[in-house]
C-alpha cells in the first residue's frame, strides 16, 4: 500500500571538479505521497534531480526504482521508466494548440500529413479532469503560466507516469493559482501517482507534503514527517523554527569583534519608506564607518533593496545621503550619488572575462588612469599591481585574463574594480558567494579596513554567520518588507531570533 | 598550470589569424607579380590602395563598431546619400568646404538615427540600420530627381572636382592620404582612448559594463556618428574624383565592410577584434579583387569569390579559436 517505497537512494554522490555537490545522499520515497525537498540555494535539490533523471550521471551510490536498481543514460531513459519533470521554464510552445502540444512529439504522418493522433482521448480525459476550463483549440500562447503548467502535467500523467517532479512550481503563481495547483496535486495522489516537490517555501511545505527532507551542502539533514511537525507546531509554536534552523544549518559564529567607535558618526544615506513590486515599507539608516547587514531567506527582498540603491529598480520613496535627497533613476545616477556595487552575479555582472586584470580594475573610474584624457599604460600598471598586491590576487601576471582565474580571485578583481571607484557607499551583494574559506576571510578583513576608513558599507547575504560575524548592525528582511533592525552585540543578535524574524516576520 | 598554458594559447590565436592572413597576402601577392604583367606597377598599387581605401576608411570605425556587438547596413546608403547631396548643394551655388562640412554633418546625423534606435530604443542592430539603408538610399534617388533627372552630371561648378583629383606629391591620390590619416586615428583611438577600452568592455559584458557605469548609449551613439561620417566622407571624395554623382553609388559597401572586419578576425559578437587584422582583411578583398581584374575575370565571377573568401574566413576563424 501507501508504505511501500518507490525510490530509494543510497549513499548518493554527484562531484563536479571542486565541489562535491550531493555528498552520501540517502532516503526513501513512499509510493504515492507528495515528498518535499527542502533545502537553500546550493544545497544540492537540483543536482539531486537531474541525476535522477539521466540529466547527470552519477559519481557513485545507487537509485533503486521499485526495488531494482534504476541508472537512466539519458532523460528520455527515466521519462520511459515514468520519472517525469515539470521544470520552472515550461517545455510548451506558445503557438501552437492545446491539443497540438499535447500530442508533440507523438504526430503520425501518413505522406508527410499530420494524422489525427491516436490516444488522444486519453489526454483528453486528464486534462479535463485536472482543470476543465482548458479548451483543445486553445492556443497556448493565450494562457496562464498556471494553465500551462496543468499542459505540462497532463502530459507527464498521460505518458504513464508514475513518479512526477515539481522543480519550485509556485514561483511564478499568484496565491489563488497556488491553491489550485495544490488540488491538482491531491487529484494526482488519488490516480496513484508519488510526487516530489521542490521548493524553498516552508508554507507550501505544510499545506501539500507528507514527507520532507531537507538537504544542506549536499547531505541530507532529515527527513520527516510533515504531519508530525505540524502537530508539534500547533502544540509548541516555537519549534517550528526547528525545520527553519534544519535548512541553514547549525550556525557557527566567529564572535563579532564591536569595531572602535570614533565618537557619533554622520548619518551618510537614509532610507525612507522604500516601495515597488517587490518591498513595502523599507526604511534604515547608514552611518559613516558602520557595515550595514541584510539578512533574509531567498525572496525575502534583500537583493531588491541592492537593486533600488543601485538605479537598477524603480521604486517610490525618499532615499537622502548625506541629508541631501537623491533621485536614483539610473545606474549612472546612483554612482554619481557616491554608490558602487559588487553584483551578485559575478560572471555575468561583474567581470570582464576576456579582458586582463589590468584591463578590468580601471573600469568604473576610467579617470584614475588617464593623464591628459588618454590611457597612461605606466599609471594603469601602477593601478593594476597596487591591487594585486594590496589584495592579495592569485595572477601569473596582470595582463592574464579574468576568465582563467579561481573565483575568489575574480570576485576580489570585480572588488578592486568597485574600490578604485572610491565610492562613499559600498553595496556588495553576496560577496563572498562561490568563494574559497581563505579568500573569505581576506574579503571580510577587507570590508573592515574600509569601514573603518569611514566607508559606509551595506553587505546583502544569505549566510547567517557572515552576517553575525562581520556586521554592525543587521537588517532583517522577511516578505519585502523590514521584520527588524538589530544591533550585532546585543542580546537579540542571536541565531533564533534571528530565524523566528525572517522566516516568520516576527 | 592550464591556466597558464591556454592563456598563451588565447593570445596565440588572435595572432595565428593574422599570420594566416599575412601569408594569404603575401602569396597573392608573389603569385600577381609572377603570373600577371601588369601587377608589379606603381600605378597598380595606388589603383589598389584606392580602391581598398574607402573600405578601411569606413571599416575602420565599423571594426571598433562591431567590437561593441554592434554593426551598420547602412554605410553604402549614406556613402550615396552625400555624394548626391554634395553635388546638389553645389551646383545650387553652396561654396565647396561649406558643402562638404555640410554634408559630413548629415552623415553623422545618420549615424546618430541609427545609434538613438539601437542604443537607447533597443531595436536590433540588423533592422535598425537596413531601414536607414533605404531611407538613404531614396533620399539619394529623391535628391537627384529634385535636380531634374536620375543622376548629378552636368553643370557642377569648375572646382568641382578639385577636391577628390588632388594628387600629394604628383603620385598619391588624397583619398589614400585620408585612409592613412583615419587609420592611424583609430588605431589611436582603439589602444589609446577610453572610447576603445569601453568599446572591447561592450562587447565583451554588456551588463557589466552597464553596472560599472559605462556609458554604453553614449559610445554606441558616437561609433555610430563616426561611422556615418566617415561613410559621407567617401561619399564626397568619390563623387569629388568622378566628377559626377549617381545614387546607386556604394551598394554592397557594407558587405565589403563586414568581409574585412569578420576576416581580420574579429568577433561578430563583439569583444574581441583589432584594427590591424582589419587592414590585413581588406588588402586580402583588394588584393583579390585587383587579381581577378587584372586576369580578365568577369563582375560575377568576383562577387563569388567573394562569398568563398568570407566562407574561408569565417571558417579558418573557428578553426584557430577551437582549437585555444
Amino acid at each position: 500500500m501507501s508504505d511501500e517505497i518507490l525510490v530509494e537512494v543510497r549513499n548518493l554522490q554527484k562531484h563536479f571538479p571542486g565541489v562535491r555537490a550531493l555528498d552520501g545522499v540517502s532516503f526513501c520515497i513512499r509510493r504515492n505521497t507528495v515528498h518535499c525537498i527542502v533545502g537553500e540555494n546550493g544545497s544540492g535539490k537540483s543536482t539531486f534531480i537531474k541525476t535522477l533523471t539521466g540529466a547527470h550521471q552519477r559519481t557513485a551510490g545507487e537509485i533503486l526504482l521499485g526495488g531494482r536498481p534504476f541508472e537512466p543514460r539519458s532523460v528520455g531513459a527515466a521519462i520511459g521508466s515514468g520519472i517525469s519533470v515539470l521544470y520552472q521554464e515550461l517545455n510548451v510552445v506558445d503557438d501552437l494548440t492545446v491539443q497540438e502540444n499535447l500530442t508533440l512529439g507523438k504526430e503520425q504522418s501518413l505522406l508527410g500529413f499530420v494524422r489525427k493522433p491516436r490516444g488522444l482521448e486519453a489526454v483528453k480525459e486528464i486534462l479535463l479532469s485536472l482543470d476543465p476550463s482548458i479548451h483543445l483549440g486553445d492556443m497556448v500562447g493565450c494562457l496562464s503560466v498556471a494553465q500551462k503548467q496543468v499542459i505540462e502535467i497532463a502530459k507527464a500523467v498521460s505518458t504513464n507516469c508514475s513518479l512526477l517532479i515539481m522543480d519550485e512550481p509556485t514561483a511564478a503563481l499568484s496565491e489563488q493559482e497556488v491553491g489550485r495547483l495544490f488540488a491538482i496535486i491531491r487529484k494526482l495522489k488519488e490516480r496513484g501517482i508519488t510526487v516530489i516537490y521542490i521548493s524553498h517555501k516552508l508554507a507550501e511545505v505544510f499545506e501539500i507534503g507528507d514527507v520532507v527532507t531537507v538537504l544542506r551542502d549536499g547531505q541530507v539533514v532529515d527527513t520527516l514527517q510533515v504531519a508530525e511537525i505540524s502537530r508539534a507546531c500547533r502544540d509548541v509554536p516555537e519549534s517550528c523554527l526547528r525545520i527553519v534552523r534544519l535548512m541553514l544549518g547549525k550556525v557557527v559564529v566567529e564572535t563579532y569583534v564591536p569595531r572602535p567607535s570614533t565618537g557619533p558618526a554622520r548619518t551618510l544615506l537614509e532610507a525612507r519608506n522604500i516601495n515597488n513590486t517587490k518591498l513595502r515599507g523599507v526604511s534604515f539608516e547608514l552611518a559613516e564607518g558602520e557595515i550595514l547587514g541584510f539578512y533574509g531567506l531567498v525572496g525575502s527582498g534583500k537583493t531588491e533593496v541592492a537593486r533600488v540603491l543601485y538605479g537598477i529598480d524603480e521604486y517610490e520613496g525618499e532615499i537622502l545621503v548625506k541629508g541631501a535627497r537623491r533621485d536614483l533613476r539610473g545606474v549612472r545616477c546612483a554612482l554619481g550619488a557616491g554608490f558602487a556595487m559588487v553584483p551578485e552575479e559575478r560572471r555575468a555582472d561583474g567581470i570582464f572575462a576576456g579582458l586582463s586584470v589590468r584591463e578590468n580594475i580601471p573600469m568604473m573610474r576610467i579617470g584614475s588612469i588617464l593623464a591628459k584624457g588618454l590611457l597612461s599604460r605606466g599609471k594603469e600598471n601602477a593601478l593594476a599591481d597596487r591591487y594585486i598586491a594590496s589584495m592579495s590576487i592569485a595572477v601569473r601576471d596582470r595582463e592574464q585574463k579574468v576568465a582563467l582565474l579561481s573565483g575568489g580571485n575574480q570576485q576580489k578583481v570585480v572588488i578592486s574594480k568597485c574600490l578604485n571607484r572610491e565610492a562613499e557607499i559600498l553595496l556588495m551583494d553576496e560577496p563572498t558567494r562561490g568563494v574559497d574559506v581563505g579568500a573569505k576571510h581576506e574579503i571580510h578583513e577587507i570590508i573592515r579596513s574600509l569601514a573603518s576608513k569611514g566607508r559606509g558599507i551595506i553587505v546583502f547575504t544569505s549566510e547567517m554567520p557572515e552576517v553575525l560575524h562581520l556586521c554592525d548592525r543587521i537588517v532583517l528582511m522577511h516578505e519585502g518588507q523590514v521584520g527588524e533592525i538589530v544591533a550585532n552585540g546585543s542580546p537579540a543578535a542571536n541565531s533564533d531570533h534571528i530565524m523566528s524574524v525572517v522566516a516568520g516576520g516576527r | 598550470m592550464t591556466a597558464m598554458v591556454s592563456s598563451a594559447g588565447r593570445r596565440r590565436s588572435m595572432d595565428v589569424q593574422k599570420i594566416i592572413l599575412l601569408a594569404i597576402l603575401v602569396g597573392i601577392f608573389v603569385f600577381l607579380s609572377l603570373a600577371a604583367p601588369n601587377f608589379f606597377a606603381i600605378r597598380n598599387f595606388t589603383n589598389i590602395l584606392m580602391q581598398v581605401s574607402v573600405i578601411v576608411m569606413i571599416a575602420s570605425a565599423a571594426n571598433l563598431l562591431m567590437i561593441t556587438g554592434n554593426f551598420d547596413l547602412s554605410v553604402g546608403s549614406v556613402l550615396a546619400f552625400c555624394a548626391i547631396m554634395h553635388a546638389y548643394l553645389t551646383k545650387q551655388g553652396m561654396p565647396i568646404w561649406a558643402s562638404i562640412l555640410a554634408c559630413v554633418a548629415i552623415a553623422a546625423l545618420w549615424g546618430v538615427f541609427n545609434g538613438v534606435m539601437v542604443g537607447v530604443l533597443n531595436v536590433t542592430p540588423v533592422i535598425a540600420t537596413i531601414a536607414t539603408m533605404y531611407a538613404a538610399r531614396g533620399f539619394a534617388y529623391l535628391i537627384a530627381r529634385w535636380d531634374g533627372g536620375a543622376n548629378i552630371t552636368a553643370g557642377l561648378p569648375q572646382n568641382f572636382a578639385e577636391f577628390g583629383r588632388t594628387m600629394l606629391f604628383g603620385q598619391v591620390p588624397i583619398i589614400i592620404l585620408f585612409m592613412v590619416v583615419v587609420f592611424a586615428v583609430f588605431f589611436f583611438i582603439e589602444r589609446k582612448t577610453p572610447l576603445g577600452r569601453f568599446s572591447y568592455a561592450i562587447g565583451g559584458n554588456l551588463s557589466a559594463a552597464r553596472l560599472s557605469g559605462i556609458n554604453v548609449v553614449g559610445v554606441i551613439v558616437a561609433l555610430y556618428v563616426l561611422v556615418g561620417a566617415l561613410a559621407g566622407l567617401c561619399g564626397i571624395i568619390q563623387v569629388s574624383r568622378v566628377g559626377a554623382a549617381f545614387p546607386n553609388l556604394g551598394q554592397g559597401l557594407e558587405f565589403d565592410v563586414i568581409v574585412a572586419i569578420v576576416l581580420g578576425g574579429t568577433s561578430m559578437m563583439g569583444g574581441e577584434g583589432s584594427l590591424v587584422g582589419m587592414l590585413l582583411g581588406a588588402l586580402v578583398v583588394g588584393l583579390a579583387a585587383n587579381g581577378l581584374n587584372l586576369f580578365g575575370v568577369q563582375y560575377f565571377y568576383q562577387t563569388i569569390t567573394y562569398g568563398v573568401i568570407l566562407i574561408g574566413a569565417v571558417l579558418i576563424d573557428l578553426a584557430v579559436h577551437r582549437k585555444a
